[in-house]
């Protein structure tokens, strides 16, 4: 290469890399000093998480355009950078350290599930970050005592049941059930849910006439119900997930026993899902926890619904909760940057440390850890819809009890 | 006691299904020597195909398998020629597990494209139906999914013992070299055999998305139950097959409802792992292997 050549080449690299560092700096959002504020979030759209997922992806771009909308956070359009970590705890490493380093984020959210949130959470923490989070509310979530970590819920995962023994404590003694069974799912989501409801009931008076833990890849339930089906309980409280609640409740109507109360810790909150599974005429007098409900007059929970019905369709009956929970993420960072009129991660941190903010999932305060204060509510199904009963502060219906026999 | 007595009739009901679960996989491996590892995918296959079906065109799921059978045939025969037949002789056995895993994980992904990761139910009007005889539940679809899967195997019986199909097919399990020098084209044999492995399974997933919630990773649950099935029954025997679900359906379904359902998983492989102590070739495997 001549000299002439070599001082064109070398004119030409310098000249890239000033246009490159230039526009990498403007696509960035200049990491917090450009116009945009650019918010950075896995989101499992692909693997086992796939559903809940996609509903976290749906939440985080409702409240991204629903700010926009009204002119982004402190004059700064929301951008947010959603990748995927196919439900792999690896890649959700792989893609906050990504989005931190490389494409130099102002903000994080959290991604789906406990699973992915601890090692997620390790993350933003070794950068500072503050880490709002709609799911990660396991008790090793909390074991890590991250100051930056946010639990978006009313409160931790396993007492999302205590709100039940609450209902049942709070009968009349001669509409108490007196026996009861627990069929909990070995899963650290659902027997511990199960686990904290039996304490409070037996140390209430009411006895426990069964009580076993399946293994998580029990696929026939039928035994199991047809051994609890033999000790005639007043009360069964499943600890569950999705389908081995399904299992459940079909197994029950096929042994013809109908328990007085049935509780479930999960699946039966599924709006959609639930009566698909086990027939919509088998759903009445069944209990769940729920932390969002149709018709809540929680904070923005009625924009919330009606933005989501315009832009995703269906009906408020149909959105998902992960979809409610990711949104209130949002809602805390919009209420942060209101308050303080500044939005920065330290900022963050410090600010939701005190004091209660309002969101659609109701008014929601944090322990040092990252575990919340609240606590859920109790709904019931009632002819086809899923009804908040208890506590009678956002009560919408009387609950029913006993419930009915099965319809078939 | 009553606990005791429910659960047999449970487990008794349920082992027909996996019965003809069982007897595709060990078909499979009677024909071929392979170790199907798909054959629990293909079986959610066939619950996703009658499940669309009746969603779709409101085709009972029991009539719909006349259909899901035909198409699984064809799916069956498709993936023998593509990602069995050029495997080496020599190799197969080995090679097959891995391939027919990766066959599963294939049929998964597409399962999950499709249909998405949510759980699925079959839900006719008669899913949750029972008879009540002396104070126990007989569940309808439990039993027609038994005599249903009787009449499957019968059916599977005689193709294999009454038609010039199923000498080939014997013919070609007991002495493959000699089977071939008397004309039986022994890959058409594969092919069509590991069709009708598929065919089984996609009969038994119709009943199977009767009975269970499913999405596109029941499989890896179902699998290992079907090889403790086959392994138990002694691999390569219909019979066997028969025989190994209705012992690990009934002592599974019996120790859940008793004991503990902790202990029930378990409770089939302590069964398999005594009986290959004392029969290292599973119950039928050295009287029937090779014969079917």
């Amino acid at each position: 290469m001549s000299q002439r050549n070599r001082l064109r080449f070398m004119g030409a690299v310098g000249v890239s890399l000033a246009s490159a560092v230039l526009v990498a700096g403007c696509a960035s959002g200049g990491g917090g000093t450009g116009q945009q504020l650019v918010i950075g979030a896995s989101v499992s759209l692909t693997g086992d998480f796939s559903d809940s997922g996609k509903a976290v992806q749906r939440g985080y771009q409702l409240w991204a355009d629903t700010v926009n909308a009204t002119g982004g956070i402190l004059g700064r359009k929301v951008q947010l950078d959603i990748v995927d970590d196919a439900s792999s705890p690896t890649q959700v490493v792989t893609n906050y350290q990504n989005l931190i380093n490389k494409d130099r984020v102002d903000l994080t959210f959290g991604p789906f599930s406990t699973l992915l949130t601890i090692p997620a959470s390790q993350v933003a923490k070794r950068y500072g970050y503050a880490f709002l989070a709609p799911a990660g509310g396991g008790p090793k979530m909390f074991e890590q005592n991250l100051d930056n970590y946010f639990f978006v819920q009313p409160a931790p995962t396993i007492q999302s049941g205590d709100v039940f023994a609450a209902y049942v404590l709070s009968l009349p003694a001669d509409q108490r059930p007196t026996t009861a069974a627990y069929a909990e799912l070995d899963d650290p989501f659902s027997a511990p849910i199960a686990e904290n409801i039996r304490q409070k009931l037996e140390a209430a008076g009411i006895r426990t006439v069964y009580k076993q833990v399946y293994p998580s890849e029990t696929m026939d339930l039928s035994p199991v119900m047809g051994a609890v089906a033999a000790q005639h309980p007043d009360l069964l409280v499943g600890g569950t997930q999705n389908e081995d609640a399904y299992a459940q409740v079909k197994s029950l109507v096929q042994l013809k026993f109908s328990p007085k109360f049935l509780f479930q810790s999960n699946g039966a909150n599924s709006p959609l899902e639930f009566p698909d599974k086990v027939g919509s005429a088998n759903t009445e007098g069944i209990m769940a926890p729920a932390d969002w409900f149709p018709g809540s007059t929680a904070t923005g929970s009625a924009d919330f619904t009606a933005a989501y019905v315009k832009r995703y369709g269906g009906s408020a009956q149909s959105v998902d909760d992960s979809s409610a929970e990711a949104y209130a993420v949002g809602q805390l960072i919009s209420a942060v940057a209101a308050k303080t009129n500044k939005i920065d991660n330290p900022t963050i941190i410090s600010a939701l440390h005190s004091g209660s903010w309002p969101t659609l999932l109701g008014n929601l305060s944090w322990s040092a850890n990252g575990a919340p204060h609240g606590e859920f509510n109790l709904v019931q199904w009632q002819k086809g819809k899923l009804l908040p009963v208890y506590p009678p502060s956002v009560a919408q219906a009387s609950p029913e009890a006993p419930r009915p026999n099965w319809a078939g | 006691m009553h606990a005791l007595i429910q659960g047999i009739i449970l487990g008794v009901l349920t082992a027909g299904v996996y019965a003809l679960m069982a007897s595709g996989q060990t078909l499979i491996f009677g024909i071929m020597k392979i170790v199907n590892m798909a054959q629990g995918a293909l079986v959610i296959l066939g619950a996703y195909l009658s499940y669309q079906l009746f969603t779709s065109f409101g085709i009972d799921p029991f009539l719909a398998i006349p259909i899901t059978t035909v198409i699984m045939f064809m799916v069956g025969v498709a993936v023998q020629l593509v990602f069995l037949r050029p495997l080496h002789s020599d190799d197969r056995s080995q090679l097959s597990v891995l391939v027919t895993f990766a066959v599963a994980l294939l049929v998964e992904g597409v399962m999950s494209v499709i249909w998405s990761t949510s759980d699925r139910s079959i839900n006719t009007s008669y899913a949750n139906a029972s008879w009540t005889v002396l104070g126990y539940q007989i569940t309808l679809v439990r039993l027609w999914a038994f005599l249903l899967s009787l009449l499957a195997l019968a059916l599977l019986y005689l193709l294999l013992n009454r038609t010039r199909f199923g000498r080939a097919v014997r013919a070609s399990v007991q002495n493959p070299e000699s089977a071939r020098l008397l004309g039986v084209e022994s890959e058409r044999v594969a092919a069509i055999g590991f069709g009708l492995g598929a065919a089984t399974a996609a009969a038994a997933g119709s009943m199977y998305g009767l009975l269970y919630p499913f999405n596109s990773g029941s499989h890896y649950d179902l699998i290992s139950r079907l090889l403790s099935i086959v392994v138990l029954g002694g691999l390569g025997s219909i019979g066997g097959a028969v025989t190994g679900a209705l012992i690990i359906s009934v002592s599974s379904a019996v120790v859940a409802s008793t004991i503990s359902p902790s202990w029930s998983q378990m409770t089939f492989f302590v069964v398999l792992l005594l009986v290959l102590l004392v029969r290292p070739r599973g119950l039928f495997g050295a009287a029937v292997r090779g014969a079917i």
